[in-house]
C-alpha cells in the first residue's frame, strides 16, 4: 500500500460539496484500489514509486505564477495556478456558452455535472478515483444546442514548486453544438498533479480538442481525458506529451451512439531520462463507428515511452471502421519503446487495422539531406521534425500549430543520436 | 576540376569500382555509359560519401581538395552535386524549407551572405518556373507524391539554386517522356559554362543528343575501358556493349589512358 494513497483517502473525508454522493462512490472504490507495483498490467513499465516517493515542502509553495496567453488565438482562458482557479469567470460569453467554477456551480450546472462526474471517465482509472475525491477545484462548460463557439476555450494548470494539485474539467456539447477545447499543462519543477477531463459530445456536435501536457523536468503528472460520443457526434483530439520524471495520460473514447466519428492524434517527443505514458481505449459500443488514431513518437538518450493503445469492438458494433496505427522513432541504444496496439473484436463485420513500429532515423533521407550540405545534426532535426509535423499539420486550429512548431524545434534541437 | 585516380571502391564487401580513372577540367561534360552494374550510380555514391560505400585505395580530388577525407555535406559546400536516379521522399519536411536549409549551408561555405526569405522565395519560384514544376511544389513534401517526372525536375531545380561546381546526373533521363527530358537537358544546358563541369551518367544517346558532351567513356566492371569523343554515343546505340566482352579488359584500359 501506498503512505501517499492512505494520506490521500484521509484527506478526501473531509471534502464535502455538491459532489459528495459522487465522492463517497469513488472514494469506496479507491478503499478497495490496490497500489500498482510492476505486476500491474496498467502500470508495468513506468515505476509508479515515485510518486510516492516523492516527497513535497509544502511551506515552499510558489503561488506568484502567470500563465502567459497564446498570441492570435483569441481563447477564452481559465487558468489554475497550483490548482487554483485564478481567472475571471464573470466576462462576458458567447452566446449559448455557459462556464462556471466547480466550486462555485449554480444549481443548473449542479445538475448536469453531477450526472457526467465519473459517467464519462472509467472508474478502472486509480488516479482517475483520487482526482474524482481531492478535485474540488475545476470548470464545468456548457455549449448549449445548436451553438457554434468560435472562440477556442483553453484551460491552463500551472504547477510550481512543491505543488499538489487536482483539477476537474466537465464539458457537455448539446445537439449540433461546435466547440473547442484546449487543455494546457506546464511546469517544470517537482510536483504532482491529476488533471482529468470528461467530455459528453451530443448528436452531431462536433467538438475540437487538444490536450498539450507540456510539463517536463520532475513534475509528476497524471491524467486523462475522456469522451463520449453520441450518434454522429465528431471528435478531432490531439496530444501533444513531452516527459517528464512521470507522465501519463489516459484517452478514452466511448462509440454510445451510431455514426460517431473519432479522429485522435498523439505525439511524444521525450529526451533524458523522461519518461511518457499513454494509454488508450476506444469502446466501439454500438454500429457504424469510425475511429482513426494515429500516434507517433520520438525517443531519444535514456527516456522511455510507453504506447498501449486498445480497440474494443463490442459484439453489435457491426460496420465500424477503426485503424490503430503507433509510430517511434528511436534516437539512441538506450531509449526505449513500449508499444501495444490492441484490437478485440466481437463484431464480425468490420473493417480494422493496427500496427506498431519501432525505427531508427532514415539513412538514406539523412544522406539525401547532407548530399545538399544540410549539416548532419541539421538534417536530423529536419527528419525528425518532418516525422512529428505531419501531424502537426493535421491539427484544424493553425494558430495552435504555429505556437507548437517552434517548441519542437526546441526540443529537436537538445536531442541528438547516440 | 576532378581528377579521379586508381579509385577501387565496395559496398557490403563487393568490389564495384576497381581503379577507376578519369580527368575532367573546367567547363567540360563527359557522359559515362555503360552496362547494367558497371558501377556507374556507385561512382556518384562514392564521391558525394554515402553510407556504406567504403574506399580501398585511389584518390579523389576537386580542384585539389580531398573529397573522400569530407563529410557528405562538406563535399557538397565544397562544390559538388549529385542529381539522383532515385530522389528520396521526405513527407513532413516542405520543399521549401529542404531548398532554404541547403542553399543557406552552400552560400555560408562560399563565404555569400544569407538570403532573405522573401529574396530566396523569390529565385526558388523562378527556378520552379524554368523546370517546369509549378510553384506549389515548393509548399509540397519533399518529393512527396511526386511523379517520376517531377521528382528528376526537382532535381535540376536544386541544382539551378545549389550553383554547384561539379554536377553528377545519375541517369537523370530515366523515365522521362520526351517533353520532361527536354526540361532536364534545357535545365543543365543553361547551366554550362566555363567554370562548371558535369558528369552525365545514363543509358541511352537520347539525352546526349539534347547535352551534347565534350567526352563520352564507357564504364565496364569497374574501369573506364573506351574513352572517346560524342560520336562513341552513337557507336554504343547501335552496337550495344556485347563486344566489351571480346575485348581484355587490361587493353581497354590501357587505350583509356592513352586518350584521356
Amino acid at each position: 500500500m501506498s503512505n501517499w494513497l492512505n494520506g490521500a483517502v484521509a484527506r478526501a473525508e473531509s471534502v464535502s460539496d455538491w459532489l459528495a454522493p459522487k465522492r463517497q462512490a469513488s472514494l469506496a472504490l479507491l478503499r478497495e484500489a490496490q497500489w500498482p507495483t510492476r505486476k500491474t498490467e496498467a502500470w508495468k513499465y513506468i515505476p509508479i514509486n515515485v510518486w510516492d516517493r516523492t516527497e513535497l515542502q509544502s511551506d515552499a509553495v510558489e503561488v506568484n505564477a502567470v500563465a502567459e496567453s497564446i498570441e492570435g488565438l483569441n481563447s477564452i482562458d481559465l487558468v489554475f495556478v497550483n490548482g487554483e482557479l485564478t481567472s475571471d469567470l464573470n466576462d462576458e460569453l458567447p452566446a449559448g456558452l455557459s462556464i462556471v467554477s466547480l466550486a462555485d456551480a449554480s444549481a443548473d450546472a449542479q445538475s448536469w455535472a453531477a450526472e457526467t462526474f465519473a459517467s464519462v471517465k472509467p472508474s478502472r482509472h486509480l488516479f482517475g478515483l483520487v482526482n474524482d475525491v481531492l478535485a474540488t477545484q475545476g470548470v464545468l462548460i456548457d455549449v448549449a444546442a445548436e451553438a457554434v463557439i468560435e472562440q477556442p476555450i483553453r484551460i491552463v494548470n500551472v504547477l510550481t514548486q512543491d505543488s499538489e494539485a487536482h483539477t476537474r474539467v466537465l464539458v457537455r456539447l448539446g445537439q449540433n453544438a461546435k466547440a473547442s477545447v484546449v487543455e494546457q499543462f506546464c511546469g517544470n519543477q517537482r510536483s504532482k498533479n491529476t488533471g482529468f477531463a470528461e467530455y459528453k459530445v451530443g448528436e452531431s456536435a462536433r467538438l475540437e480538442h487538444y490536450r498539450f501536457a507540456l510539463q517536463t523536468g520532475e513534475s509528476l503528472s497524471i491524467g486523462g481525458s475522456h469522451f463520449e460520443l453520441a450518434t454522429r457526434a465528431e471528435l478531432n483530439s490531439t496530444l501533444v506529451g513531452f516527459g517528464s520524471t512521470l507522465q501519463r495520460v489516459d484517452v478514452d473514447v466511448t462509440h454510445a451512439g451510431e455514426h460517431a466519428f473519432a479522429k485522435l492524434n498523439a505525439i511524444y517527443l521525450l529526451d533524458g531520462k523522461e519518461l511518457f505514458d499513454l494509454h488508450s481505449t476506444i469502446e466501439h459500443a454500438v454500429p457504424h463507428g469510425t475511429t482513426e488514431e494515429n500516434v507517433r513518437g520520438i525517443v531519444a538518450d535514456n527516456s522511455r515511452a510507453v504506447f498501449n493503445g486498445r480497440i474494443h469492438i463490442h459484439r453489435d458494433a457491426q460496420k465500424t471502421l477503426a485503424e490503430l496505427n503507433n509510430r517511434n522513432l528511436l534516437m539512441s541504444d538506450r531509449a526505449e519503446i513500449d508499444t501495444k496496439p490492441e484490437l478485440e473484436i466481437y463484431a464480425d463485420d468490420v473493417r480494422c487495422a493496427h500496427g506498431a513500429t519501432i525505427a531508427e532515423i532514415d539513412k538514406t533521407a539523412l544522406y539525401y539531406l547532407q548530399s545538399r550540405g544540410v549539416s548532419r545534426s541539421q538534417a536530423q532535426i529536419m527528419l525528425n521534425f518532418g516525422f512529428i509535423n505531419e501531424l502537426v499539420d493535421e491539427m484544424p486550429n493553425d494558430v495552435l500549430a504555429e505556437w507548437l512548431r517552434p517548441q519542437l524545434r526546441d526540443r529537436f534541437a537538445a536531442m541528438e543520436v547516440k | 576540376m576532378l581528377s579521379i585516380k586508381n579509385l577501387h571502391a565496395s559496398v557490403e564487401e563487393k568490389n564495384i569500382l576497381k581503379g577507376l580513372e578519369l580527368e575532367i577540367k573546367p567547363g567540360e561534360v563527359h557522359a559515362i555509359m555503360g552496362p547494367n552494374g558497371a558501377g556507374k550510380s556507385t561512382l556518384g555514391y562514392v564521391l558525394t560519401g554515402r553510407d556504406g560505400y567504403s574506399v580501398e585505395q585511389g584518390s579523389a580530388e576537386l580542384d585539389g581538395v580531398d573529397l573522400l577525407e569530407l563529410e557528405a555535406e562538406e563535399r557538397a559546400r565544397a562544390g559538388l552535386f549529385l542529381a539522383f536516379q532515385y530522389p528520396v521522399e521526405i513527407p513532413g519536411v516542405s520543399n521549401l524549407e529542404f531548398l532554404k536549409a541547403s542553399v543557406d549551408a552552400v552560400r555560408e561555405a562560399r563565404g555569400e551572405e544569407a538570403l532573405s526569405s522573401k529574396d530566396f522565395l523569390k529565385m526558388a519560384r523562378e527556378a520552379s518556373k524554368q523546370v517546369n514544376l509549378p510553384a506549389d511544389f515548393l509548399k509540397r513534401g519533399v518529393n512527396e507524391g511526386f511523379s517520376g517526372g517531377e521528382k528528376k525536375r526537382n532535381e535540376i531545380l536544386q541544382m539551378l539554386l545549389l550553383k554547384p561546381k561539379l554536377c553528377i546526373l545519375d541517369e537523370s533521363d530515366s523515365g522521362l517522356d520526351i517533353d520532361a527530358l527536354q526540361v532536364v537537358a534545357e535545365g543543365v544546358n543553361s547551366q554550362r559554362s566555363p567554370d562548371r563541369s558535369f558528369i552525365v551518367v545514363t543509358h541511352y544517346q537520347r539525352l546526349l543528343d539534347y547535352i551534347k558532351p565534350d567526352f563520352v567513356h564507357v564504364l565496364a566492371d569497374g574501369k573506364i575501358v573506351k574513352s572517346g569523343d560524342y560520336s562513341l554515343a552513337h557507336e554504343l546505340e547501335s552496337q550495344g556493349y556485347a563486344w566489351l566482352k571480346d575485348q581484355p579488359a587490361d587493353e581497354a584500359a590501357t587505350n583509356d589512358v592513352a586518350e584521356g
